[in-house]
């Protein structure tokens, strides 16, 4: 389903690289987790897949379903079926969830030649889809994350991709900040999603989600690269020993290799 | 230039005309009288008077205007796609400053209500009475009210006797059409509520076409004790166009005046709207909301006056600029001595589409009283890149991200407006606005 080569970026118009030859392969139905310390560059290649334009590719590329998608804007990758859940999900005062979701829903739906939902259509099939994060109607008439909760913010996101139904996720720090009960919503909205069509992958600092959501890899990345990938046994590993380990097993002279 | 001394400019540089008093309706040709007089002894504004230090006038002073009668003006034809279909007989029509009774339709104002043009009402005393009183603009020898003054004949005359509700909506249409030569048009209204008296004015300006016009406009409100006035104000002149607008309400006991006035047309819009208090615990809003791009100039000089206890005012001053659209905003607040609770709000907000844009601000509070609540704020910003963003990568295009983010920054102005109709115009026009297909600017917080 993707293919990430040889990915290199860095912040547009700066010439440090922060991804420096990033190579991943995500198939259909399956549950990625990357992990890694601050700074390792996790959130960077969510936001470099997903068409982030402060970002510049300055090597390698980025292949969805077959089709290179490197230089495509975030909409036209929306459009087929990418999804980035925020780390930081933005605050829009004066658009509703609602207006955002049906705007957002059938623009996909024409860009894929669907029909559109009309809004009774679609505000049944909004209600249908508040169970997976377990919120109330009123969910959608305020403004989007405006006032929300840190919490409130993260289980936005899971329903944003609930309501649009992405082939492929990428969830970045879906789970921190979050409480013990807002963290078994969110990771059980992310379990009702996943499916033998689409794909996730959770970028997460800590095993913590892991317990509720079982990845079939994991990967760490370190210094712009991914030095490991195993099955989820490689996350309890981490959580025994910490990334020290693997930060010595990848660098030499403070500097990954 | 022969003589040491050059003699100063009058609009009378920029202008033909025979003024004087020129109406039977003595309060008419009153007023007729001393504006030709201001005319002629006003300056005209230079870039040295601080009210006009940022206003570039040159779409007047390298112009020349003639009289409408002069002017080849084309005659209107059917203009039924701007009526309000809640003011269907609640509607008076001035064409190029003119009265049109035909297109004019009052049959569903009560009675005892006065909705008309005023050379109908020669022996009217409120008119007598009122008419005139209540613009201060000569103090600050301003020569576009004198200009207003010395040649209006027609004009609104809007009556609301006591305890009386006027169900629908007044619609107040100023129509400019095409003509061969830029002329002058000076459209005037004269409102006056009675105690508890309520009415709700839409006063609108549409241009026919895009030529080049002068549009001096003045209105005068007086409220009497507990008098309510919802006053919506639609500016769609020509591109081309200058408008020069000069609003005032002169607000008794209890009295209420809530203005909103929207800017989307002018190559040149300046409105001084002024509100003075004359008792205790009125309320009022004079909000704004600007839609400009192109080479369009919009310069708002606001004065609020509170001379007495228990005031709430509100002022609410958004701005959207595009291309190398230019936004002045100068918000005077008066709090004199003695005026003691006074409650009031004044906010400037300027959100920058483009890098050419200019936007100037300046919020001018001189208050005399120590128990006052006075906040104000202005701020200017280009659209945030994160939002554009997050609306793009839910696959939204750009053009509809910014549509939507513009929507939502002029919502809260939007929403203000009472007649259904115009609160759905007016999203019809943010959609307009934001409906072009270049690249826009947006940064990072």
């Amino acid at each position: 389903m993707l293919e990430i080569k040889n990915l290199h970026a860095c912040v547009e118009g700066e010439d440090e690289q922060i991804l420096k030859g990033v190579n991943l392969t995500i198939n259909k139905g399956e549950i990625h987790a990357i992990m890694g310390p601050n700074g390792s560059g996790k959130s960077t290649l969510a936001k470099v897949v997903s068409g982030h334009p402060e970002y510049e590719i300055t090597e390698g590329e980025i292949i969805f379903e077959g089709e290179d998608i490197t230089e495509l804007d975030a909409d036209e990758r929306a459009h087929l079926g990418l999804f980035l859940a925020f780390q930081y999900p933005i605050e829009v005062p004066g658009i509703t969830n609602r207006t955002l979701l049906r705007e957002s829903y059938n623009t996909i739906a024409r860009e894929n030649g669907r029909e559109e939902l009309d809004p009774l259509e679609f505000d049944d099939y909004l209600k249908e889809r508040l169970e997976v994060i377990d919120m109330k109607d009123e969910f959608l008439e305020r403004s989007i994350n405006t006032g929300f909760s840190g919490g409130e913010k993260k289980k936005n996101e899971v329903f944003q991709m609930a309501v649009l139904n992405p082939k492929l996720a990428f969830m970045d720090e879906t789970d921190s900040g979050l409480d013990i009960d807002a963290l078994k919503v969110v990771s059980d909205g992310i379990n009702k999603i996943a499916g033998p069509e689409n794909a996730i992958v959770l970028i997460t600092h800590y095993q913590r989600l892991l317990n509720y959501i079982t990845p079939d890899h994991v990967h760490v990345m370190m210094n712009g690269r991914i030095v490991k990938s195993a099955g989820k046994e490689l996350a309890l590993e981490l959580e025994d020993q910490g990334y020290e380990q693997l930060e010595k097993e990848f660098s030499v002279n403070g500097e990954a290799q | 230039m022969s003589t040491a001394v050059q003699e100063k400019e009058t609009i009378l540089n920029f202008l033909d005309g025979d003024f004087g008093p020129g109406s039977n309706i003595p309060a008419i040709a009153g007023l007729n009288e001393k504006g030709t007089g201001n005319i002629s002894e006003f300056p005209f504004p230079t870039k040295k008077d601080e009210d006009w230090r940022f206003t570039d006038l040159r779409s007047i002073s390298r112009n020349h205007f003639v009289p409408v009668s002069e002017a080849g003006a084309n005659p209107v034809g059917d203009i039924s796609e701007y009526y309000l279909p809640e003011a269907t007989n609640s509607r008076l029509v001035f064409v190029n400053g003119e009265f049109n009774p035909e297109l004019s339709s009052t049959s569903d104002i009560p009675e005892n209500v006065v909705v008309g043009n005023m050379t109908a009402y020669s022996d009217h005393k409120i008119l007598e009475t009122h008419l005139g009183k209540y613009t201060n603009y000569d103090e600050d020898q301003d020569v576009f009210a004198a200009l207003n003054d010395a040649n209006f004949k027609d004009g609104g005359f809007i009556y609301v006797p006591k305890e009386t509700k006027v169900e629908t909506p007044i619609h107040i249409l100023n129509i400019f059409t095409d003509a061969e030569k830029a002329f002058y048009a000076t459209p005037r209204v004269l409102f006056v509520g009675e105690a508890y008296s309520k009415a709700t004015i839409v006063e609108e300006h549409v241009a026919l076409t895009q030529n080049e016009y002068l549009n001096v406009t003045v209105n005068e409100f007086k409220l009497f004790e507990g008098a309510h006035v919802h006053h919506a104000r639609i500016q769609r002149d020509s591109k081309k166009a200058n408008h020069i607008s000069r609003p005032i309400a002169h607000l008794d006991k209890y009295a209420e005046y809530h203005s909103y006035t929207i800017c989307l047309g002018a190559k040149l819009f300046r409105n001084d709207p002024r509100v003075v208090q004359n008792d205790e615990e009125v309320d009022f809003t004079i909000d704004g909301l600007v839609l400009i791009d192109g080479d369009q100039i919009a310069d708002t000089h606001s004065a609020i006056d509170h001379r007495h206890w228990h005031a709430k005012s509100h002022q609410l001053h958004k701005v959207v600029v595009n291309d190398e659209a230019h936004s002045i905003f100068n918000g005077k607040i008066f709090v004199r001595e003695d005026s003691q609770k006074i409650d009031s709000f004044q906010e400037n907000r300027n959100l920058l589409l483009s890098v050419d844009g200019t936007v100037h601000t300046k919020p001018q509070l001189e208050i005399f009283s120590d128990d006052v609540l006075c906040s104000h704020g202005a701020t200017i910003g280009h659209l945030n890149e994160d939002e554009v963003f997050y609306l793009h990568s839910r696959g939204l295009t750009k053009k509809k991200a910014r549509e939507l983010l513009v929507y939502a920054f002029t919502l809260e102005s939007i929403e203000t407006m009472e007649v259904e109709s115009v609160h759905k115009l007016l999203l019809d026009e943010v959609v307009k606005y934001t409906s072009r297909d270049e690249e826009f600017v947006a940064v990072g917080k």
